[in-house]
């Protein structure tokens, strides 16, 4: 009853441009937020780190970045693994090459790196579309992860091929290695998903935002506004892989802490991060959250209710998951295909009306 | 008819273009010139090559011979992109929105090739890409006033009706205040109501921002009303070119019209 | 003729038979994109389900006999001793076109009008789907099919090949598996079939009216949606067909349906609404990675099979985006 517009009138247009134009909302993600910075940290312990709190949080990240590329751009990537390894093995690199870089500016400068690599492979998309580019992505998938695999240099000649996150620390404490303490990860994760967060939410709504969807929407209307097509799709592509690389690069340096290539990154990866930007919601930052967190977290929840409560086989378990994900993919694609943040607004608009719907 | 017509200015000229798609030829040896402020109209039947000029004019099929002048200079081969730049803007025979997006964010992509913040202000998006965003949202609200499309400022425009679409669009091309204004049959499936807005809208461009257009449209009442002068095309050849009278009265067009042929 | 020299035709042979491979599932993605222009990815998940399902009849496994243990506790496993091939594969053929006759009552039919990448996530969804369902009826373990085709090396084709050595080199002979030449064979066969079917039947040459224009063809009469089940259900025979070779090779399980992955970059070079470009696509990528991987392979590492085909349909699309085979796109406003 109290969850509405009317009464709240815009006077400017930069009221007219918040990105919660409504007043409870702004109160609501204030607390949120609050809570995340402020009392989190001090809850926190292993378990919720690692199973919970860092996974979806990177993978939002990166569910963002293939959300600005697929989401707005309209161009579907089947290589985000392969540019998710780009992030984690420049990091790598950085972080053992010059001991003493910050690790903030390792990160960026991996997110960087990638955003170089997914213009290279971006090109082709100047020429090709739909699902001829997809198939073109997989080429950087395949190649990217095999040359990780090949190529001793990338992961500094170690004997078994691996590589493993040194310990790193920011203001005296371990962000990175065996002895990071979960707070410090967590807050270190939450300040990159956070500020990116809000950087692609306002490039989204201006200018980038707009041309990204023209030619999503239709390529040669967008082309004949003045749109040129080769700098709104590279420019898709670099952001896009740029986000892909931080997600990579959290992902190895502070997640697992020893990465194999074919193992961390593969093709199935590139898949899942694809099905959380389907189900979370197409061209939506706040359905990557809403798609990462619960494609994610949906199996563990199976998994502990059908494994650790009723004894079922691990086995029968995985491919029950396997066809519970396949089927949501389909019924969103049908239903809803701007996924669950859709549903999120659908359910505020009547709550926008009630209790008088008429 | 209207007084922003300056008879001695021309705007752009088509000179000798000839188009073809493998063996088939779309247009051949066409020439022809708007003049600045005019309402220019381009007729023909079915398959004459009217949409085909209007491609070349934007940039979007490239002629095999012939050269297109704007504004006094030549224009060499450029993208769309670039010729949207120069000040061209265009509606299309079937509507090209951009469907997932409001109309407000229809009208803003129009301004697109006027806006310039870079890619760290965008970021950022507090200073000079929120002055920018601001100062562009004035001018399409004024767009938006004029063609009273207000109550669906923030509807997606996938969801309107066909009529409020096509408005969109012209909405659309207005927003980059363009030299030239290219309309691909700005009436086509409308009723009579619907064709006299849009006949009025289109006036009122040419008279309030002294724009100069080109049309293709079918319904000859319209033609003649709206437009200062008119070619007419057939089968990729220009058969005719003058005011809407001398077009009427050309044996030759009524032939083609009517379909007697002199065999 | 050098034993080197020798080795390269050893090489591209055996590409050529894995081309063919290659050719049978791209085959089933061509006759689905024609007739209903959605390209799907669950083709390779449709051979899996196809082997597994002929394997399941075969030795006569219960259906979801793993489910049903695992909810109530018991023992099942196999309902008898199995049956004869033949029962087996007309038994499995019914089921795929049960399938094509789901999916299109479940699936296709509600995404009517969307547009093509839209259609192409939910094939994904669909591949992913199948593939649970597959596992969980017959289990994930890897089976052995064998349906009576001959493998193993040809001993007649290694004594030829031996005499073709120049004097003064030692040579073994070519090596060449039975089995591929037996796929070979039947995907000729195939193909030939597909190609006087859809030319002298009423059936195919609505398929064919459907591929060229869906309005048109609605409009004199042809039910869109019998034809997608048709389609379907030729693409799940085709792909049962690619199902048994590449069970017969190298057994059934999940890796079966990534030869889904190797089909596209196929596609890519033989265009999309080609069968021919299959073919030829398919023995393209067959021979060029394989002798890619014998000539270069050595020096960066090996294992370039992983991307060679991909890395090539890259550098195609940029000079030929529509394929050997596909027409020319003009783009209209």
């Amino acid at each position: 009853m109290f969850y509405r517009e009317s009464g709240d009138f815009k006077t400017s247009y930069i009221q007219d441009q918040q990105i919660f134009p409504i007043l409870q909302d702004r109160m609501f993600v204030a607390v949120v937020a609050a809570f995340a910075f402020l009392v989190v940290p001090f809850l926190i312990n292993d378990y919720w780190e690692k199973s919970v709190l860092l996974p979806v949080l990177i993978w939002s990240l990166a569910a963002i970045g293939l959300n600005i590329l697929t989401g707005y751009c309209g161009q579907v990537s089947l290589g985000t693994g392969g540019f998710m390894a780009v992030g984690a093995y420049a990091s790598y690199k950085f972080t053992t090459a010059f001991p003493e870089l910050n690790l903030f500016i390792v990160v960026l400068l991996s997110g960087g790196v990638t955003a170089m690599v997914g213009i290279l492979f971006g090109l082709p998309s100047l020429r090709i579309k739909g699902f001829y580019l997809a198939v073109a992505t997989l080429a950087s998938q395949f190649f990217l992860v095999w040359l990780f695999n090949k190529v001793p240099w990338f992961y500094n000649y170690s004997a078994s091929g691996q590589i493993n996150a040194p310990e790193r620390l920011i203001a005296g404490i371990a962000v990175t290695g065996p002895n990071a303490p979960p707070w410090a990860t967590y807050l270190f994760c939450l300040t990159f998903v956070v500020v990116f967060a809000l950087i692609a939410k306002n490039l989204t709504r201006g200018r980038f935002g707009r041309s990204w969807m023209a030619i999503r929407d239709m390529d040669i209307a967008a082309e004949i506004i003045g749109v040129a097509p080769l700098k709104a799709k590279l420019s898709a592509f670099s952001i896009s892989s740029f986000y892909i690389g931080i997600a990579g690069a959290l992902f190895f340096l502070v997640y697992l802490g020893a990465v194999e290539p074919t193992e961390a990154f593969g093709i199935d990866k590139s898949f899942l991060v694809l099905f959380m930007i389907i189900i979370g919601g197409l061209g939506s930052i706040l359905g990557s959250f809403i798609g990462a967190a619960f494609m994610f977290l949906m199996p563990v929840l199976i998994k502990n209710i059908l494994v650790n409560g009723l004894g079922w086989s691990p086995d029968i378990v995985a491919h029950l998951i396997l066809m519970i994900v396949g089927g949501l993919i389909m019924f969103f694609l049908i239903v809803e295909p701007h996924g669950l943040a859709q549903l999120w607004r659908v359910a505020k608009e009547k709550l926008r009306l009630w209790p008088f719907p008429h | 008819m209207q007084d922003t017509v300056r008879e001695d200015e021309i705007l752009l000229e088509v000179r000798n273009v000839s188009l073809s798609f493998g063996g088939v030829k779309a247009l051949e040896d066409i020439s022809f010139d708007i003049r600045k402020g005019e309402v220019r109209a381009i007729i023909g039947p079915n398959g004459a090559g009217k949409s085909s000029m209007l491609n070349v004019i934007n940039g979007f099929y490239h002629p095999q011979e012939g050269e297109i002048w704007f504004d006094g200079k030549l224009r060499h081969r450029m993208k769309p992109h670039q010729v949207a730049k120069l000040g061209i803007a265009r509606t299309f025979q079937n509507i090209a929105l951009f469907k997932g997006m409001s109309t407000l964010d229809n009208l803003m992509t129009g301004r697109y090739t006027r806006m310039h913040a870079n890619l760290f202000a965008q970021m950022a998006w507090v200073g000079p890409a929120q002055r920018e965003e601001i100062e562009h949202r004035q001018k399409v609200e004024e767009i938006i006033d004029f063609l009273k499309i207000q109550s669906i400022r923030k509807t997606p425009v996938g969801k309107l009706p066909y009529g409020m679409q096509k408005r969109v669009e012209l909405g659309r091309a207005l927003a980059a205040e363009s030299k030239l204004l290219l309309l691909d049959e700005p009436m086509a499936g409308m009723n009579l109501e619907e064709k006299e807005d849009m006949c009025r809208f289109v006036l009122d461009v040419n008279e309030q921002f002294g724009t100069t257009i080109a049309l293709i449209e079918h319904d000859m009442g319209v033609v003649m009303d709206i437009s200062n002068r008119v070619v007419v095309l057939d089968y990729g050849k220009k058969l005719a070119d003058g005011s809407p009278d001398e077009v009427r009265s050309n044996e030759e067009v009524i032939d083609a019209y009517l379909g007697v042929s002199h065999d | 003729m050098t034993p080197d020299f020798l080795n390269t035709i050893e090489v591209i042979l055996n590409g050529l038979m894995a081309g063919v491979m290659y050719s049978l599932v791209a085959l089933g993605f061509v006759l689905i994109f024609k007739a209903s222009g959605i390209f799907n990815y669950a083709q390779g998940v449709m051979a899996l389900f196809a082997a597994l399902t002929l394997v399941g009849f075969q030795t006569g496994q219960i259906p979801f006999a793993h489910l049903v243990n695992e909810i109530f506790g018991t023992q099942i496993h196999h309902w008898g001793p199995g049956m004869n091939n033949l029962i087996a594969i007309l038994l499995t053929i019914l089921v795929m076109v049960l399938f094509a006759w789901l999916v299109e009552k479940l699936v296709l039919k509600h995404l009517v009008n969307q547009e093509p990448i839209i259609l192409f996530m939910a094939t994904i969804g669909l591949a992913f789907f199948m593939e649970g369902v597959g596992d969980l009826m017959w289990g994930a373990d890897l089976k052995t099919l064998d349906v009576g085709i001959p493998s193993g090396g040809s001993f007649w084709w290694e004594d030829v090949t031996r005499t073709w050595v120049s004097e003064g080199y030692e040579y073994y002979g070519m090596y060449i598996d039975l089995l591929d030449v037996w796929a070979a064979g039947i995907a000729v066969l195939l193909v030939t079939v597909l190609t006087l079917f859809s030319q002298y039947t009423k059936t195919g040459r609505a398929l064919r009216a459907v591929a060229d224009d869906h309005q048109a063809a609605l409009t004199v009469g042809i039910s869109l949606r019998s034809i997608w089940v048709i389609v379907w259900s030729i693409a799940g025979i085709v792909a049962l067909v690619a199902g048994i070779m590449w069970g017969s090779k190298s057994g059934v399980q999940f890796s079966l349906s990534l030869i889904a992955l190797k089909a596209l970059p196929v596609l890519i070079l033989g265009g999309f609404t080609s069968i021919p470009g299959a073919i030829v696509g398919g023995l393209i990528i067959g021979v060029g990675e394989k002798l890619f991987e014998f000539s270069i392979g050595p020096l960066v590492g090996g294992a370039t099979e992983n991307w060679f085909a991909y890395v090539l349909a890259l550098f195609f699309l940029m000079f030929r985006p529509q394929g050997l085979f596909g027409e020319r796109i003009i783009e209209r406003v």
